[in-house]
């Protein structure tokens, strides 16, 4: 083979080899991504289980003071039944804005009762569900944003050809449908 | 009969050696573009977790350096640091072969962000570090401006005492003298030019760090995880060799560790649990009891919590701590596989010009 021949096998064989290095480094991200959202999402299933452990326990410390307050109590209790780590995650989103919001409603009607507030237990209690709380809310933004670069990475070349070949489709955030997350009617009634 | 021209035999000949030497340079482009398309993937596709909500496994944090119980004392510029890379080479100049010398230590440190701080073994981490020092000597053979050789231990304290500090201000440093300085600078005794370089990382740098966090727990050799080392092997270099000797046969270097270092040299000593007893001297004088303040502060600096998620190297995810914000990070990378693609073009077009040369295209 002539060396101009050789040059020109090389030539080629250079392209094709970082053609290939970078597809096949595509494919390694990608499946890593797929890894880590699996990761993200179990990392918040395990916080939410947690959250769903201790809301009877908080219930339970302040039931016997909060006479006049039954309905927050049991918003709180029916939100925490409304937990089933088997749906789907959007729908898991809502429960959990639920829960949050009904436990939020909950602490601002504990601060009423000096009594209860300054009791030992509730106190753990309370600061407890917060740490669990601030720590759904920052893993809640890993896992979408882990999401958004799966989904991003699978819609740009060269992700989009290999997730055409190998049928990976996108992922669903950890946030309330549109429909779910419509705001709640505060009206007085009165139209 | 074809008559000889001995400039186009020349001029052929640096033809040839310059199309190799492009071709050589522009696979090495290649190589270093493609180990950055790889950790610009790494560090893109892995999200920044917040140090209070990091859970086991491979994490991406991002923050500023803190000194943990040591710092480094940067071996060109004598700068507190977590880890440098110091070399000093013969700036191009063959008439030094042998002059080349490399050091690359770290030592573990502790990266902030807004909502916390996360220990970090350096054993075995892929470190980007910036290029903080660069530059030769002069052509009277001066040294540069800014190269303040280190003179001391490699490591101190974190934390200065206050005395020290004072003393460190108002001490003036010679750079005319050359005693007490370490057996490497006999490359100062050689003529001819040197190059020196230094990258490093310093506390206050923010940085992205990619790895495995686990608990302290489940680290296999805290003691040996907490130091990095590399480099030119320092026994290998003959003139130190030769000046080892020397103090050995001077009977000022001990042959054996415990010898030098006394109790400092049992193993988990510094950190851990020591595997023998020390052997107390009943005639030292005992040192005063720390206060209860000294006493909590030093606790709260050495005493990392079992549970506590520390970051490390592992076999699976191997560390990398970089330079800069993910961005800027990926930024660099990104230009690197852009720079190794024109390696590319660079690599064809000289193997080209090679392949001509060769086959008589030029000159013939």
């Amino acid at each position: 083979m002539s060396p101009p021949a050789l040059a020109a096998l090389f030539a080629v064989a250079l392209v094709i080899a970082i053609a290939a290095y970078v597809v096949f480094a595509s494919y390694n991200a990608i499946v890593a991504l797929r890894q880590r959202i699996d990761k993200a999402w179990a990392n918040i299933d395990v916080v939410l289980k947690q959250r769903h452990d201790q809301l009877p326990n908080l219930v339970a410390a302040v039931r016997g003071l909060m006479t006049f307050e039954r309905d927050v109590l049991t918003q709180v209790t029916e939100a925490r039944a409304a937990y089933s780590p088997t749906a789907p995650i959007p729908d898991q989103a809502v429960t959990s804005d639920v829960t949050s919001s009904a436990v939020r409603s909950l602490f601002a009607v504990v601060e009423r009762y000096p009594d209860l507030k300054s009791q030992a237990n509730v106190q753990d209690l309370q600061a407890e569900i917060e740490r669990l709380e601030a720590m759904i809310a920052d893993r809640r933004e890993l896992y979408n944003d882990q999401v958004y670069r799966y989904n991003t990475a699978i819609g740009q070349v060269p992700g989009v050809l290999l997730a055409s070949i190998l049928g990976w489709t996108t992922r669903q955030f950890f946030a309330a449908e549109p429909a779910d997350a419509a705001r709640p009617d505060t009206s007085l009634g009165a139209t | 009969m074809v008559p000889y021209d001995a400039r186009v035999s020349s001029s052929i000949s640096w033809i040839l050696a310059a199309s190799g030497a492009g071709v050589l340079a522009g696979l090495g482009l290649v190589v270093r573009g493609l180990a950055g398309y790889r950790t610009a993937l790494l560090v893109a596709d892995t999200s920044t977790s917040t140090i209070a909500s990091a859970a086991a496994g491979e994490v991406r944090i991002s923050g500023v350096i803190e000194p943990a119980e040591l710092t480094l004392v940067s071996l060109l510029q004598s700068t507190p640091c977590v880890y440098y890379r110091a070399s000093v080479g013969n700036g191009g100049d063959a008439s030094i072969p042998d002059s080349s010398y490399a050091e690359e230590r770290s030592v573990g440190f502790a990266v902030r962000d807004s909502t916390g701080s996360l220990r970090v073994f350096p054993r075995g981490a892929r470190v980007d570090a910036p290029l903080r020092f660069h530059d030769e000597t002069g052509l009277a053979g001066d040294e540069p401006l800014g190269l303040t050789i280190r003179t001391g231990p490699a490591t101190q304290t974190a934390e200065v005492d206050r005395a020290t500090a004072i003393a460190d201000l108002l001490t003036v440093h010679d750079p005319r003298t050359s005693t007490g300085l370490p057996a490497w600078q006999g490359l100062r005794r050689q003529s001819g030019r040197r190059e020196y370089r230094e990258t490093r990382l310093e506390p206050g740098d923010a940085v992205t760090i990619v790895g495995r966090a686990l608990p302290f727990r489940d680290l296999d050799d805290p003691a040996g995880a907490d130091l990095g080392m590399g480099g030119s092997d320092v026994q290998a270099d003959p003139e130190i060799a030769a000046d080892m000797a020397e103090a050995r046969a001077a009977g000022t270097l001990a042959d054996d560790p415990d010898a030098a270092w006394g109790n400092a040299a049992i193993p988990g000593f510094g950190i851990g649990r020591p595997v023998t007893s020390p052997i107390i001297d009943p005639a030292a004088n005992p040192l005063p009891l720390a206060t209860a303040d000294a006493a909590a502060a030093t606790k709260r600096r050495f005493e990392i919590a079992p549970d506590s998620l520390v970051l490390a190297a592992s076999a699976e995810v191997p560390l990398l701590i970089a330079y800069g914000t993910p961005t800027a990070v990926v930024g660099r990378d990104q230009a690197r596989f852009v720079a190794g693609l024109f390696g590319a073009g660079l690599a064809i077009a000289s193997a080209l010009i090679l392949a001509f040369s060769v086959s008589g295209g030029f000159g013939a």
